[in-house]
């Protein structure tokens, strides 16, 4: 069951996490230091917001790859309305408000007009970035009023970062609307057979659109972390190599790229197991290059290796008997390659 | 006589899905030149024979020889090499192509060079269209083509690729008299050309007409084999339908009550047209037909999924606009779709996330799950209609067919419908889910429901039907009382023949 | 055969689409030109023209590449860096060994960037990772390779040979040399596309798949050799940059990729594969090109060409999809009036 599986996903990426801790130690005993240990993920939780983001529309069965680019759109806005006076409370909300009207726009394109979610999300990416270099015009806008910037940067009794804080928020939160509400067992639903969902009775337009506006708010957050980390804004703020290492963290989260599985928990722990790898290069001096060519090969092993298991997958069932009724056990592709050759109406 | 072995025959074909037989001990031949057409109710084991011939499927038992030798086809392309081609009601073309290139994709003729022969494809393709007396050329885009071409197209293809054998199945259920009585004389001119053709409709009148053996099958027998010629219109119903209506169905007393739904010209363009009829409560009222009459599809647009053109319905007098299925449920209409594992279940979620499904919103007070809730409800069912699994959270992936087919009507049930839709309730499903279906649906009118039931089993629909209607070529043709029907008449009307032929 | 009420038929409905999305770029083509040559003086002249030729050259080479790719149905943005990591190395090695004719060169850096397109195919073909991550994967991989290999190194003018820097600037019959090779380029993939089984089943493939597959035709090896020539291609990209610009740094290429895609796209060729030609990604090329000169010229900041290239692809998705459903409808609600008069006519007789 999707549930399971994801499990065993979950205790892999444990262990994995624990081996690149021992790694890491090796590198350098201050790794272990609870401040250290606290710190690990603090410039890695932006990314961390932007793959919950992209979870959702995966979930549901799309694609996005624009969640980098709302991110830059919408912290170009802030840098702009906060260059020209704003309150900056004000201009956070802006934030907040322009990504979520870009994710807007993505639903609709995808949900309403059905146009094909990669090739929609493939435009507008360049389409926001465009924004965020027309926004800022080359400029790198820095130095944000300091109470605004401890949201991303700032820490609690020297040691406890505040975004740490405000990432686990989103985690528990998202975990349970994902587990614990009607919308996250839609989510699934639609995911794993949308028609199915649509006979139901489920509004399944209407949850395709909600889950791209998902999207755009969680860039929006995602944008007022980085903004207080960074302290400083670019147009080029998060390009390919961030939009690669979000989808990383994804895929390696557990959550498959066809729909319909996938869980907060799987995408939590990919982050750590990410951030630790990064970290562990730094450690071992390893150029940033190479760790960017690293993740890259992450990525793809994880694909390959997810690929393998769904046909190993697929395979096990097939080969489960349940008394009389080892035949009849067809899985849902088998089935369709079968049935393929269209024979009824 | 002939000395030459048939070009293909099939000796003690067999073939099952878990428990249920598709097909058992088919025997018969296919000779080149002739056209050898198939008979049979939907479910007779029609499309099973095609799907072997073109290697789609492997037979469990038996053996297929092609010109005397035994053969294995593993898949398409052995069939493709071996000269079998089949044409199906949704023809498989590169729309983005034009005609020209659809006949040789994957086979372009070459010349020096190794380049593409434009001018002897088009020659060629040109010819092969002119033979076929079609009106459009080798230039033009194949999204611009609509059925009756693109059947024509791969009937070029199938020339252009030396095709020994075609396959047709149910040919002409799209097209117009005039693209039917053209596609005839087609065939006429490949069988003189020496191709054997299999021809499968559930038209009557047309398998007199074009051809020249029949091959009767039912219920996955081979019933008879004979030239048509022989073979009266009334005599091939027998042989299609005789059967002695055995097991009757456990069907209870309903007291039937006033009109419930009422459907007055409901029409979709190019789908069904001017199709009207009541359903009382406690009505059990069957809806009859072959494959593409568009019962289906009647179903779909009553329950919102589908666009109607135009009609009325109402429910319990007030009138109904089907926009969604979110809507259709909210008025108490319900429908179990005739695919379950492609329409009705998700399958790797529970039992109860799939007998939920449809219900969330009350089992789910401010938007949070009550898995206990779910998991009470799937119970209830599985008692019910005797679901054979471990526990409610088992998934519905490894289940049976047939206890598959049990968890989507709970999901239905579930709703506490109205009226409720079935299409196809036991397709697939063994003998005892059958029994406990039907014994399911007729307890439910009992209690006040009502039903559609959209069946291809005749003995199904004279069962458990109060009335049954009729649909043939998107029209509705014939309402019969539980008195007035019986298996002749019923595939008299849906294979279109009027009342005057006795 | 009975045709529609108004006398179209759907036959030329589909003919015309398909030479509507060619034609619509040649319009929009147009009507920039006029709308920059009205606008600013130093638009409409032959140096400038020929600057834009030059432009155009290079991306025209990688967009016969991308081409071949999308209409299978797949994507490769890994072609800015591949220009990046071809351009720099080659470049390097000319650099570093004087003597080598500018062919070889050519040729090296086609030869690495045939090694990247591989890699991008055995990642697609065999690993299944579909193209888009596959190829998002190997854009920072590659980077990663150049950055690292080059550390902030750059290669300028005054190191290379003078008969190199002599190709960005010859000019036979006033067209830059780098034009006219990108003209052969391009003739010849449109060559390959129209004259080469392989190519046609590009065409195929990107149309319906499982059909092809069905049709015998070896999906695998022909979507990687896409991948292996877009690779290659883009690696002659590299090489023309280096000529262009007498020189390259690390970040050379980078963004590249998209303005590659959106020339290919609003040129025509289907975003999911199946139609689309060289031709009309060469106009497209022509026209993001144009459209890059003209801002400049109109001191329209540079930042607004990745908008305008982003909103060009929404475009150009939106209106495909839009135009396939409407002949979709189309020739269903004429089915219905063609069968209702066939059965009327056959209830008469």
């Amino acid at each position: 069951m999707a549930r399971r599986t994801a499990t065993r996903w979950e205790v892999l990426l444990v262990v994995l996490i624990l081996v690149c801790g021992v790694w890491s130690w090796t590198l350098s005993p201050f790794f272990l230091q609870r401040a250290n240990l606290l710190d690990l993920l603090t410039p890695y939780i932006f990314l961390g917001l932007l793959a919950f983001g992209l979870m959702f529309v995966l979930v549901i069965g799309e694609i996005d790859i624009s969640g980098c680019s709302m991110m830059a759109a919408s912290a170009a806005v802030f840098a702009w309305l906060v260059h020209g006076g704003t309150n900056v409370w004000l201009a956070a909300a802006a934030v907040l408000g322009v990504a979520t009207l870009l994710g807007l726009v993505n639903g609709l394109l995808v949900g309403i007009l059905n146009l094909p979610s990669l090739a929609v999300t493939l435009g507008t990416l360049a389409t926001y970035r465009g924004l965020a270099y027309v926004i800022l015009r080359g400029n790198v806008r820095t130095g944000f009023q300091p109470t605004f910037v401890q949201i991303g940067g700032g820490y609690i009794s020297n040691e406890l970062p505040i975004s740490l804080l405000v990432f686990f928020g989103f985690a528990i939160g998202l975990g349970l609307l994902l587990q614990t509400t009607r919308f996250g067992r839609y989510l699934y639903t639609i995911g794993s057979n949308r028609e199915a969902a649509r006979y139901s009775g489920i509004a399944v337009t209407r949850m395709r659109v909600s889950v791209f506006v998902l999207s755009g708010l969680m860039a929006g957050f995602a944008a007022i972390i980085y903004l207080g980390f960074f302290d400083s804004v670019e147009a080029d703020a998060a390009s390919a190599s961030e939009l690669m290492a979000v989808i990383t963290i994804v895929v390696l989260g557990g959550v498959s790229i066809f729909g319909g599985s996938g869980s907060v928990v799987g995408v939590l722990l990919s982050c750590v197991l990410v951030a630790e790898i990064r970290n562990g290069m730094q450690l071992a001096s390893i150029s940033s290059y190479v760790q960017d060519i690293v993740v890259g090969g992450l990525l793809i092993t994880a694909i390959a290796v997810g690929n393998l298991t769904r046909a190993e997958r697929t395979h096990a069932l097939l080969q489960k008997t349940l008394g009389g009724f080892r035949k009849e056990v067809i899985s849902a592709e088998t089935h369709a390659q079968e049935t393929h050759v269209p024979s009824r109406q | 006589m002939r000395e030459t072995p048939p070009l293909i025959e099939l000796r003690g074909i067999g073939k099952s899905y878990g428990g249920a037989r598709a097909l058992s001990d088919i025997s018969f031949s296919i000779q080149r030149g002739m056209v050898h057409g198939i008979a049979g109710e939907n479910g007779a084991g029609k499309s099973t024979v095609v799907k072997i011939l073109t290697g789609v499927i492997h037979p469990d038992e038996g053996e297929l020889l092609v010109e005397g030798k035994p053969r294995r086809i593993h898949d398409p392309r052995t069939a493709l090499r071996l000269g079998i081609v089949a044409m199906y009601q949704e023809p498989t073309v590169f729309p983005d192509l034009t005609v020209a290139e659809n006949v040789v994709a994957g086979r372009h003729p070459r010349g020096r060079l190794g380049t593409v022969r434009w001018r002897q494809i088009r020659s060629e393709v040109s010819r092969i269209l002119k033979e076929l007396r079609v009106d459009f050329g080798p230039d033009t885009l194949v999204s611009g083509l609509g059925i009756a071409d693109r059947q024509l197209l791969e009937i070029a293809k199938a020339l252009s690729s030396d095709a020994r054998l075609l396959i047709m199945d149910e040919p002409t259920a799209a097209l117009s008299p005039n693209e039917v009585e053209n596609l005839f004389a087609t065939v006429g001119r490949l069988r003189e050309g020496g191709i054997a053709i299999v021809f499968i409709s559930h038209r009557l009148e047309e398998m007199s007409v074009i051809a020249d053996v029949v091959t009767v099958l039912r219920d996955g027998r081979h019933i008879d084999t004979r030239p048509a010629p022989e073979l009266t219109r009334d005599e091939l119903i027998r042989l299609m339908v005789g059967r002695s209506l055995g097991a009757l169905f456990p069907k209870e007393e309903a007291a039937i009550g006033d009109v419930v739904l009422r459907a007055q010209g409901l029409t979709r363009q190019g789908v069904f047209s001017n199709v009207s009829f009541e359903l009382r409560r406690g009505e059990i009222v069957g809806l009859a037909g072959f494959v593409g009459a568009g019962r289906t599809e009647v179903a779909r647009s009553i329950f919102g999924l589908d666009p109607l053109d135009a009609g009325e319905l109402s429910i319990e007098g007030r009138r109904f606009e089907p926009r969604s299925p979110r809507a259709a449920l909210r008025r108490g209409l319900a429908y179990l779709p005739e695919d379950r594992l492609q329409f009705g279940l998700v399958l790797p979620m529970s039992i109860a996330a799939n007998v939920s499904m449809a219900v969330l919103p009350t089992l789910t007070p401010a938007g949070f799950l009550r898995p206990r809730r779910e998991r009470v409800l799937a119970a209830r069912f599985m008692k019910q209609l005797r679901i054979k699994a471990g526990s409610p959270a088992q998934v519905v992936q490894s289940l049976s067919g047939g206890n598959q087919q049990k968890v989507v009507l709970s999901k239905w049930l579930a709703v506490e419908p109205r009226i409720l839709i079935l299409d196809e309730p036991t397709h697939g499903v063994d003998v005892a889910t059958k029994a406990d279906v039907h014994r399911a649906i007729s307890h439910l009118a009992g209690q006040g429901l009502t039903l559609l039931l959209i069946s291809s089993e005749l003995p199904e629909i004279l069962g458990m039907s109060d009335r049954v209607l009729v649909m043939s070529e998107g029209c509705l043709v014939a309402e019969l009382s539980r008195a007035e029907a019986t298996q002749e008449r019923v595939i008299q009307a849906a294979a279109g023949i009027t009342e005057s032929v006795a | 055969m009975t045709s529609f009420a108004s006398g179209v038929s759907p036959k030329s409905v589909a003919a015309a689409a398909f030479r509507l999305r060619e034609f619509g770029v040649l319009a929009a083509l147009a009507a920039t030109v006029l709308l920059f040559a009205v606008h600013t003086t130093n638009f409409a002249t032959v140096g400038n023209w020929q600057d834009i030729a030059a432009d155009v050259a290079m991306v025209v080479v990688v967009a016969v590449g991308e081409t071949m790719v999308i209409l299978t149905r797949n994507i490769d943005l890994s072609v800015g860096s591949v220009v990046g990591l071809t351009g720099y190395l080659s470049s390097y090695t000319l650099v570093h060994n004087q003597g080598i004719p500018t062919g070889i060169i050519a040729l090296l850096a086609m030869a690495i960037g045939l090694a990247c397109g591989v890699a991008n195919g055995i990642l697609v073909v065999v690993g299944r990772v579909p193209a888009i991550i596959a190829t998002l994967a190997t854009l920072t991989i590659y980077r990663g390779v150049v950055f690292e290999v080059a550390g902030g190194s750059v290669i300028n003018a005054d190191e290379l040979p003078g008969r190199f820097l002599n190709l960005g600037v010859q000019k036979p019959l006033g067209l830059p040399l780098l034009a006219w090779i990108a003209i052969g380029i391009a003739l010849l993939g449109a060559l390959i596309l129209r004259w080469a089984p392989w190519g046609r089943d590009f065409y195929a493939i990107g149309s319906d798949p499982q059909a092809a597959r069905l049709a015998g035709i070896p999906v695998g090896w022909r979507v990687m050799a896409t991948f292996a020539i877009s690779g290659a291609l883009a690696g002659l990209g590299g090489f023309f940059f280096v000529a262009r610009f007498a020189g390259i740094d690390v970040t050379a290429g980078q963004g590249f990729e998209l303005t590659v895609i959106t020339a290919v796209v609003i040129g025509g060729v289907n975003v999911f594969g199946g139609s689309g030609s060289i031709l009309g990604a060469t106009i497209g090329a022509i026209l993001v090109s144009t459209i890059n000169n003209g801002f400049t010229l109109l001191k329209i900041s540079y930042f607004w060409l990745t908008l305008v290239e982003g909103v060009g692809i929404v475009a150009a998705v939106t209106m495909n999809a839009l135009i396939t459903r409407r002949l979709q409808v189309f020739q269903r609600r004429r089915r219905y009036v063609e069968l209702l008069a066939a059965r009327s006519h056959g209830a008469e007789e």
